[in-house]
């Protein structure tokens, strides 16, 4: 990338902290398009083969957590269930452990209330504990069910919500954009979960119903910035690419920003919360949050980005502009000015040589630079 | 201008250590989700047919028991139509789960025997020896003729339970027959009506000797059901209180249920006093059901040797008239001394019961003490530290100008802790482990919007504008994206606390509220501090954000 234009004399980082980097997002956005294709046809895969792994709360079930000691392990746990004639094939026994302490965690299908209590009771008796000690809890199935589609509904009544008012406050192309990019993230995070195999809780669905509200935030920080270099690149002829590449750019270093300020916390969640202090409720929120997190930043830049440009080149007044973006300097140069003050038409007709461009675009004064010049100091009366 | 901008950051200052302090004094504390600090949560739902009213009933009758509990901050929320009840710290589990499982079921039963109890504060305070009464069984082979006060076969029973131990149930204290004179109402006079009227007949809610439910001031019952026999089991002789719990009851088998009656009690003046009014269902799963208990009362059978029929709810009598007539064709009226708010009750009782709602537990979650505390302790912590880490990471991007994020977090930390523990101490609002990852979340959202305006000012300020023009203008735009980005937020928790329940409701509650307090700081606080700070001499020098603004950073380009 050649940056003679205006900022060659700023390495990455400073040109990142600047807000001054040039990256030719629009172009690239086959590649973006293409790994987010991938992940979308491993999460289809995976979701056939293999579906996902829901927790109790979602398919009805018992599970107890109880503090692991000498006479209470994974053994144990499995004879307690098999005494209770609890069939063991189906229960999931895992070790929890968390810093100093571990626990048992025993999940079982539909039981009756008695059978949970007495299980609850006899884990106590075996681990040596006082009963009270023992958590519990228990789902049926078809309140597991009503709260997917609960959640289910919630999500597509939030999706249609948030779409109207960004039609309303920006314009549909956004909105179409933007939801396409959260269904985007929706798919992926829940490929993770089945791929990886995580059991996907109420706390799951929680984290990331939040993270599409974070995820849309971004996005609309991001096309709140196209709208305005929309109107500022009005009167000359750039192309949608163009104001898109600029706008990414300009905001890049506050998407960063913003992803690292939210990643952060929900870091220490995971490292801290949950795998140092050991809170295993911590690790089901934290997981889900940092996936999502990361889709999200992702998808505010690759995908609903580059979509809306797609978008609005359908429209007559980008429709011959559509296939002409400028990259490295020039981009650069119109990324740091905000405007493209007359590099299209030399372009246009010079396209090869550099030479020209660097000529035209020599000198910029800070008054150049303006979107309009600084009014007059008027007179202060003191 | 200026003394505008002072006034709204004095004013956003004076309103939130203000109602900190007060929150201080008043011992306003976040109180804590049963998945914080352990506890019990039950899920039910109503499954098939059923009135609107029975469920408030129901719900009702759930806090009452709930209420007997002892437990300190119980939360019993109505979602939908489901009923999530939240019991944080309580101990004894298994009474607990079985208090909230109310049915809703309203039986009729033969009173065998009625006795005066103790006064009506029989709750765990009162009980000083330890050692509780209760009616046993032998009464039930004695036939009283209900104008007697004795019952003279009522043996005593020592109960286990120990005086406020550390089951706070105690199962209540009924005094041994013949009763302590102070707790004895006078007999009301029985104003029967029963022959002449031709549709509606009547029974009369009709005291005997021993002492009146009627007389007294009757509120909605804050004891527990007395617990000999299970009340569920129709078939099943049991001892009940009244719903003041003045009177106890040994009542034998059911005979019908309130499905007898249509849906249509209501509270009316009869004969110049507040009755119940009701028409019975026809044929044989109504009239036909209610004239054999009816017939068997009249006659004081041996099944029904008082003449009085109760009307059971959950293991609490709500009423039990004398039954003045064999036979009823149409119509029922129940009178005596009621009061109107007593004979409403009374009707929506009945009511409740003609399609009474069948509530199915659907979901129990019991945490266990420790795992709460390691849950809040893990989640305060880390979520501590996530925050410094934030700031941190401000302070070295921003640098001087992260002061106004430690400052504009504080406060929206501050405003949040005051909605918390207001909210906490009045509508029983409980953070659970949901709300502080919400909470923590929405730091991120905090953050941003500092983020977006300090990037604005920065784009400002390297197209030439002095710092005060530049702030104004930064956040001008800063403050549109910000609030399109936060309506988006408040769309997403506000569709999420209305569609969903428990723990997803819980986190949506605290997003929406930590995206309002961002909108209010980011106005209130970050607008008129940048702009002052925007002013000073000493800003205006210095380099913020590493761009020198003294000289024109953008001119020596190329």
């Amino acid at each position: 990338m050649s940056n003679e234009l205006v900022t060659s004399r700023r390495g990455i980082l400073g040109r990142l902290y600047h807000g001054e980097t040039s990256f030719d997002f629009v172009g690239k956005r086959k590649i973006g398009f293409a790994i987010s294709l991938i992940l979308i046809v491993l999460t289809l895969g995976s979701l056939f083969s293999r579906s996902l792994n829901l927790g109790i709360d979602f398919k009805g079930g018992v599970a107890w957590q109880v503090p692991s000691s000498a006479t209470m392990n994974v053994d144990a746990a499995r004879a307690v269930l098999s005494d209770n004639g609890v069939p063991t094939e189906n229960a999931k026994v895992q070790t929890l452990t968390n810093g100093t302490t571990s626990s048992i965690r025993i999940q079982v299908g539909d039981q009756t209330a008695e059978v949970r209590a007495k299980i609850q009771s006899d884990l106590a008796t075996k681990a040596k504990v006082d009963v009270n000690e023992v958590s519990v809890s228990s789902v049926s199935s078809s309140w597991g069910r009503s709260i997917t589609e609960k959640a289910v509904r919630a999500l597509i009544a939030f999706m249609v919500l948030v779409g109207i008012y960004i039609a309303w406050r920006f314009e549909w192309r956004m909105a179409l954009a933007a939801i396409l990019a959260m269904l985007h993230d929706v798919l992926i995070s829940v490929g993770v979960y089945s791929i990886i195999g995580f059991e996907v809780t109420p706390a799951t669905v929680v984290a990331f119903l939040t993270i599409l509200g974070f995820s849309l935030y971004d996005t609309i920080v991001v096309f709140d910035k196209v709208k305005d270099n929309i109107d500022k690149f009005g009167v000359s002829r750039t192309s949608m690419a163009d104001i898109t590449n600029v706008s990414m750019n300009q905001v890049l270093m506050r998407s960063l920003n913003t992803s690292l300020a939210a990643v952060l916390p929900v870091l220490s969640l995971l490292v801290l919360g949950s795998g140092v202090l050991g809170a295993i409720a911590l690790r089901e929120f934290a997981i889900a949050l940092l996936v999502g997190l990361i889709t999200g930043s992702y998808s505010s830049i690759y995908i609903a980005s580059p979509l809306l440009s797609i978008f609005k080149q359908r429209e007559t007044r980008y429709k011959n502009l559509k296939g002409i973006h400028a990259t490295g300097a020039e981009l650069a140069h119109m990324v740091i000015t905000g405007g493209a003050t007359g590099a299209k038409s030399i372009r246009r007709q010079n396209v090869d040589s550099d030479d020209s461009l660097v000529a035209a675009q020599s000198s910029p004064t800070s008054t150049a630079l303006l979107t309009h010049p600084p009014r007059p100091r008027k007179k202060r009366r003191r | 201008m200026t003394r505008r901008l002072v006034i709204s950051l004095v004013g956003l200052l004076v309103v939130v250590l203000g109602s900190f302090a007060g929150n201080l004094v008043a011992n306003n504390k976040p109180s804590l989700g049963l998945d914080l600090q352990g506890g019990i949560s039950v899920t039910q739902e109503p499954v098939g047919e059923y009135d609107s009213v029975s469920l408030d009933l129901a719900v009702e009758r759930i806090r009452d028991r709930v209420d007997s509990l002892g437990v300190a901050e119980p939360e019993i929320i109505r979602q939908g139509d489901a009923i999530v009840v939240n019991l944080p710290g309580v101990d004894n589990q298994d009474e607990a789960l079985r208090l909230v499982q109310v049915t809703g079921a309203v039986l009729l039963r033969p009173v065998l025997l009625a006795a005066p109890n103790t006064p009506a504060d029989t709750s765990s305070t009162t009980v000083a020896d330890g050692s509780s009464t209760t009616l046993t069984d032998t009464a039930s082979t004695t036939t009283t003729d209900g104008s007697s006060t004795t019952t003279p076969v009522t043996t005593l029973e020592t109960s286990t339970t120990a005086p406020g131990g550390p089951s706070r149930h105690i199962p209540q204290a009924a005094t041994s027959v013949p009763v302590d004179a102070s707790t004895t109402i006078p007999v009301a006079p029985t104003g029967a009506v029963s022959s002449d009227s031709t549709l509606a007949t009547s029974i009369t809610e009709a005291p005997l000797g021993a002492g009146s439910p009627t007389g007294s001031d009757v509120s909605t019952s804050s004891l527990a059901p007395a617990t000999m026999g299970d009340p569920a089991d129709p078939t099943a002789t049991i001892i009940v209180q009244n719903t003041d719990g003045s009177e106890i009851y040994q009542l034998g088998p059911s005979f019908a249920t309130g499905e007898v009656f249509n849906n249509d009690a209501k509270a009316d003046i009869i004969s110049g006093g507040w009755g119940v009014r009701v028409t019975l269902k026809g044929g044989s799963t109504g009239a036909d059901l209610w004239n054999v208990g009816a017939a068997q009362c009249f006659a004081k059978s041996t099944i029904c040797p008082t003449g009085r029929m109760a009307i059971v709810l959950d293991g609490v009598v709500q009423s039990a008239p004398n039954v003045n007539q064999p036979s009823f064709s149409g119509g029922v009226d129940i009178t005596g001394s009621f009061k109107e708010s007593e004979a409403k009750d009374l009707a929506r009782v009945l009511k409740s019961g003609a399609l009474p709602v069948r509530l199915e537990v659907q979901a129990v979650q019991i945490v266990s003490p420790t795992l709460g505390d390691d849950s809040l302790h893990a989640a305060v912590v880390s979520g501590l530290i996530g925050v410094l880490l934030v700031l941190l990471f401000m302070l070295v991007y921003y640098r001087l100008l992260a002061i106004v994020v430690v400052v504009g977090i504080t406060l929206s930390g501050l405003v949040q802790w005051n909605v918390i523990s207001l909210l906490s101490s009045t509508n029983g609002l409980a953070l659970s482990l949901a709300g502080i990852a919400g909470i923590i979340v929405s730091i991120g959202v905090t953050v941003d919007s500092y983020v977006v305006f300090f990037e604005k000012l920065k784009d400002e300020l390297k197209s030439g504008r002095t710092l005060k023009n530049s702030a104004e203008r930064g956040f001008k735009s800063a403050w549109r994206t910000i609030l399109a980005a936060d309506i988006v937020s408040l769309i997403g928790a506000f569709t999420l606390w209305y569609l969903t329940v428990g723990s997803v409701r819980g986190f949506a509650f605290f997003l929406g509220l930590s995206t309002l307090c961002d909108i209010i700081i980011a106005w209130f606080f970050t607008r008129p501090a940048m702009l002052l700070l925007a002013r000073t001499k000493r800003f205006q020098r210095g380099r913020i954000f590493g761009i020198d603004n003294t000289v024109n950073a953008t001119g020596g380009a190329a």
